[in-house]
């Protein structure tokens, strides 16, 4: 039935020695896999303050590391370039990229074990940093060191954008670096500019005033604008709801999307500390107060007249309803633009998005004295150094790292993929400037005026709260917002059960 | 048989047939005994040790000690990266009382366990009996495994897109037909922990199908024909005659689910995360977010040691049921237990 060759390999070989040479070839594999995935490779030729830089650059040529990132777009661009750096410097790079949640628990198992299977690592600012700061190496000495190769713009805080140092490489402490500024996710508001239009005069002879977002827009005018748009909705108007909020499965952007309507509304904190530096020991929370009581109420009454499914959209979920035209407006982080603006998956493209501020705090709503803010917060993506590696392996590292960061490298990933640039000269380039307006190649660019211009600033920024903590604090503020939002407790308790959780978590 | 008599006739003394065949030997050759442990002696208990040592050693490794540091671990706040290992006076036991999460999932996880044995048990025997010698049997149970050979992440991925409130089919479906009203199944904390059921079901059932299906085929035909013969209806027979047989099969795929279900999670990190509202962080998950998101391991240890001694506990309820007496049953005329 087949054809069979006449010296067939069983033929000439005996069954036990098929055994014995397929055994011997397994073993060599299995230890040589073990061994050249258990191991970086480093190499690494004596260079001097007097060397060329182009030595500076090679000294490690030979060198392998391991970079491991959340999947966003400077990572994917800066995979695609890893042969120009190679090139630059003769050092291999892996990256590998994963959801948030999983780079986390990754690069949390390697630090916390006092491994370095991970050399660099992507270091988002609170779900990571906060927790792990001290498994990093400090940047500071090799920021100065003449043996290593420098940026020419240098690492100071005014060549990132304002607050972004802070917000990605301190920790507990001023002292020590442990992050340089790698991408950046500012939230802003998404719009429908074509909905809101044609329907504001009939809003304006509600409500007395124009449906549009500006600067002075309140989180009060949303929820009057969400309002709207249920009612018309439930006349049977065909219109989408007006806004909906971030829950879903992602505690932490459950947290920044409390945070900021709470900072808007007299720059509220949960704890009484420095919100760039964080605390290791933060207190006693100010949750359960009534500048606390009063926003969940609002939060929860917002929440009534948002879309239905509020409940179930995390971030990237809320995004694509409102792609596919669901929702009229959301606070949304600036890199999502580019998805936005995407013609071939957004039915909110072309031209019926614009993009605005985070809404501002409420005058009236506030009971604590403060200021009324465009209260925006972030996810600022540092690049770190595993604090477990070897010396050498820690300069390599540092080779690659001011590498990922440099001005180039931002533009290219920014005109390519969408990125989000850390450095303010990339806003400089007349290129880039002129994208900030329709039309347009650069679809982020198009949320600049919103982020960098006003939202990054004080006295609108809120950073933190940078605990040890972060991640369990997190969990807490999505579950119990959550309850309150699905009917199950009131603002109050809300509150109360946030701080004793807190609290108790502090050993308060 | 060398050592048992054979009866040579009425009156005659027994004799051997060792002793036969000695009688028969011409005298002066070399006896040899042909008995086959005379050629391959029992041996020692110290070789059987020997022989098992490798396995005993590597059981040890894989499970012995990981269980001994789990232990150690739920006693201690567990430093890192070098850091000794604290002495916490039982505290990693001592705050279940306080804490509501661990609580919570634990009436979660009973819940959705009952709910999944109960259904997939349900309708599992309903397919086996449906399917059982029935024309298109193979094709069918080839069809009905398909979910099983799923992996449980690929299947949460799945479930995920067709409960999706913007595009799923399923929601769709059952908003179409009035039975969901504007929130996704997974958006509600009133249904979410049906909704992954729903998929549990869906990927068990046919596990229960195929072990029911196997005990099905032991039901002796002469006991459900005479039992007809005595005028039983179909319901009656699978009751009096089908179920009894079953019976064992059935105790091995409940105990089967039962661990499974204690211990499952893909699908539900996946699909809800815990949320919404905790309405779906059962035991594992709040084992996993304590563990590998807080990184508390000494807390994640204790949590992990009693859901552990839980479901040993609750397995051996299961067997001990499985051997107790009144409980044997009749199979083929033989006892089983």
């Amino acid at each position: 039935m087949f054809y069979k060759p006449k010296n067939a390999l069983y033929k000439t070989i005996s069954r036990r020695k098929f055994l014995e040479l397929g055994g011997s070839a397994a073993v060599a594999l299995g230890a040589g896999s073990i061994a050249v995935g258990l191991n970086s490779v480093i190499t690494r030729r004596p260079v001097y303050a007097a060397s060329s830089d182009d030595a500076k650059w090679k000294q490690y040529s030979g060198s392998k590391l391991v970079f491991m990132s959340e999947n966003t777009p400077p990572s994917f661009a800066i995979k695609e370039k890893l042969k120009v750096f190679y090139d630059l410097t003769g050092i291999e790079v892996e990256i590998l990229t994963d959801q948030l949640p999983t780079v986390q628990q990754k690069v949390g198992i390697d630090l916390r074990s006092g491994k370095s299977d991970f050399h660099l690592n992507y270091v988002q600012d609170k779900p990571i940093g906060s927790p792990f700061a001290d498994y990093y190496a400090d940047y500071t000495p090799y920021l100065t060191d003449d043996t290593l190769p420098q940026d020419p713009e240098g690492y100071g805080k005014d060549v990132w954008f304002e607050n972004f140092l802070d917000a990605c490489g301190h920790y507990y402490s001023s002292e020590r670096l442990v992050a340089l500024p790698y991408d950046a996710a500012v939230a802003c508001t998404f719009y429908r500019q074509d909905l809101f239009e044609k329907y504001s005069k009939d809003f304006e002879k509600d409500h007395g005033y124009r449906m549009e977002f500006t600067a002075d827009t309140t989180w009060k005018n949303l929820t009057e604008f969400t309002a709207f748009f249920k009612k018309l909705k439930e006349s049977g108007t065909d219109v989408p709801y007006g806004y909906a909020q971030h829950h879903g499965s992602f505690a932490w952007t459950t947290q920044l999307d409390i945070q900021r309507m709470m900072f808007a509304n007299g720059r509220w904190q949960d704890f009484s500390v420095d919100d760039k530096i964080g605390s290791k020991t933060p207190g006693p929370t100010n949750w359960g107060d009534k500048q606390s009581v009063l926003i969940m109420q609002k939060y929860k009454e917002h929440a009534d007249v948002c879309h239905p499914d509020n409940l179930a959209n995390g971030t990237i979920e809320l995004n694509s309803v409102y792609q596919a035209g669901k929702v009229a407006s959301q606070v949304q982080y600036h890199e999502f633009a580019a998805s936005i603006e995407d013609e071939k998956t957004s039915a909110a493209a072309g031209g019926k998005t614009a993009y605005a501020p985070c809404p501002k705090g409420e005058a009236s709503w506030i009971v604590n004295g403060g200021q009324a803010v465009n209260g925006t917060n972030c996810g600022i993506g540092g690049i770190g150094i595993n604090g477990n590696a070897s010396d050498d392996l820690k300069r390599a590292a540092y080779i690659f790292a001011i590498w990922s960061v440099s001005k180039d490298n931002q533009l290219e990933v920014l005109k390519g993929l969408g990125g989000t640039p850390t450095r303010k000269s990339v806003l400089a380039v007349p290129e880039v400037a002129a994208a900030r307006k329709r039309p347009t190649t650069m679809p982020n660019a198009l949320t600049f005026d919103a982020v960098y211009d006003l939202g990054i600033k004080d006295p609108h920024f809120v950073l933190g709260p940078k605990i040890p903590n972060t991640n369990e604090y997190h969990q807490i503020m999505a579950t119990e917002a959550q309850k309150l939002v699905a009917g199950k407790q009131s603002a109050e308790e809300c509150c109360n059960s946030i701080k004793a959780q807190l609290d108790d978590m502090h050993d308060v | 048989m060398t050592d048992q008599a054979i009866n040579t006739g009425a009156g005659r003394p027994a004799v051997s047939p060792q002793a036969v065949v000695d009688a028969a030997r011409p005298t002066g050759v070399r006896q040899i005994d042909y008995r086959p442990d005379a050629f391959n002696p029992a041996p020692s208990r110290r070789f059987y040790f020997l022989m098992m040592t490798p396995s005993i050693v590597l059981l040890a490794g894989i499970s012995i000690y990981p269980f001994i540091w789990l232990i150690y671990m739920s006693l201690h706040t567990v430093g890192e990266a070098g850091q000794p290992d604290v002495w916490n006076d039982f505290k990693n036991f001592t705050r279940f009382a306080t804490d509501g999460k661990f609580q919570n999932g634990w009436l979660l996880l009973i819940k959705y366990s009952a709910m999944c044995m109960v259904l997939e048990v349900g309708l599992g025997v309903l397919l086996a009996v449906i399917l059982n010698r029935s024309k298109l049997e193979k094709f069918l149970v080839t069809i009905i495994l398909m979910p099983m050979m799923m992996a449980p992440i690929i299947a949460g991925l799945v479930w995920l897109f067709l409960y999706n409130g913007a595009f799923g089919w399923y929601h769709w479906l059952l908003q179409s037909i009035g039975i969901l009203g504007p929130t996704s199944v997974l958006g509600d904390s009133d249904i979410a922990m049906f909704g992954l059921v729903a998929v549990d079901v869906w990927q068990w059932t046919p596990l229960i199908t195929l072990i029911t299906l196997a005990g099905l085929k032991r039901v002796p035909q002469d006991q459900l024909e005479a039992n007809m013969v005595d005028g039983a209806g179909p319901l009656r027979n699978f009751i009096s005659v089908a179920l009894p047989n079953i019976y064992p099969f059935l105790l091995i795929a409940v105990l089967l689910r039962f661990m499974d279900n204690f211990r499952f999670i893909d699908a539900i990190l996946i699909l809800t995360g815990g949320g919404p509202a905790d309405a779906t962080n059962m035991l594992p998950v709040y084992l996993f977010d304590v563990s590998f998101q807080y990184f508390k391991l000494g807390r994640g240890a204790a949590v992990a040691l009693t859901l552990l001694l839980v479901t040993i506990v609750l397995g051996m309820v299961l067997v001990k049921l499985f051997e107790d007496p009144r409980r044997k049953i009749k199979v083929h005329g033989r006892e089983e237990g």
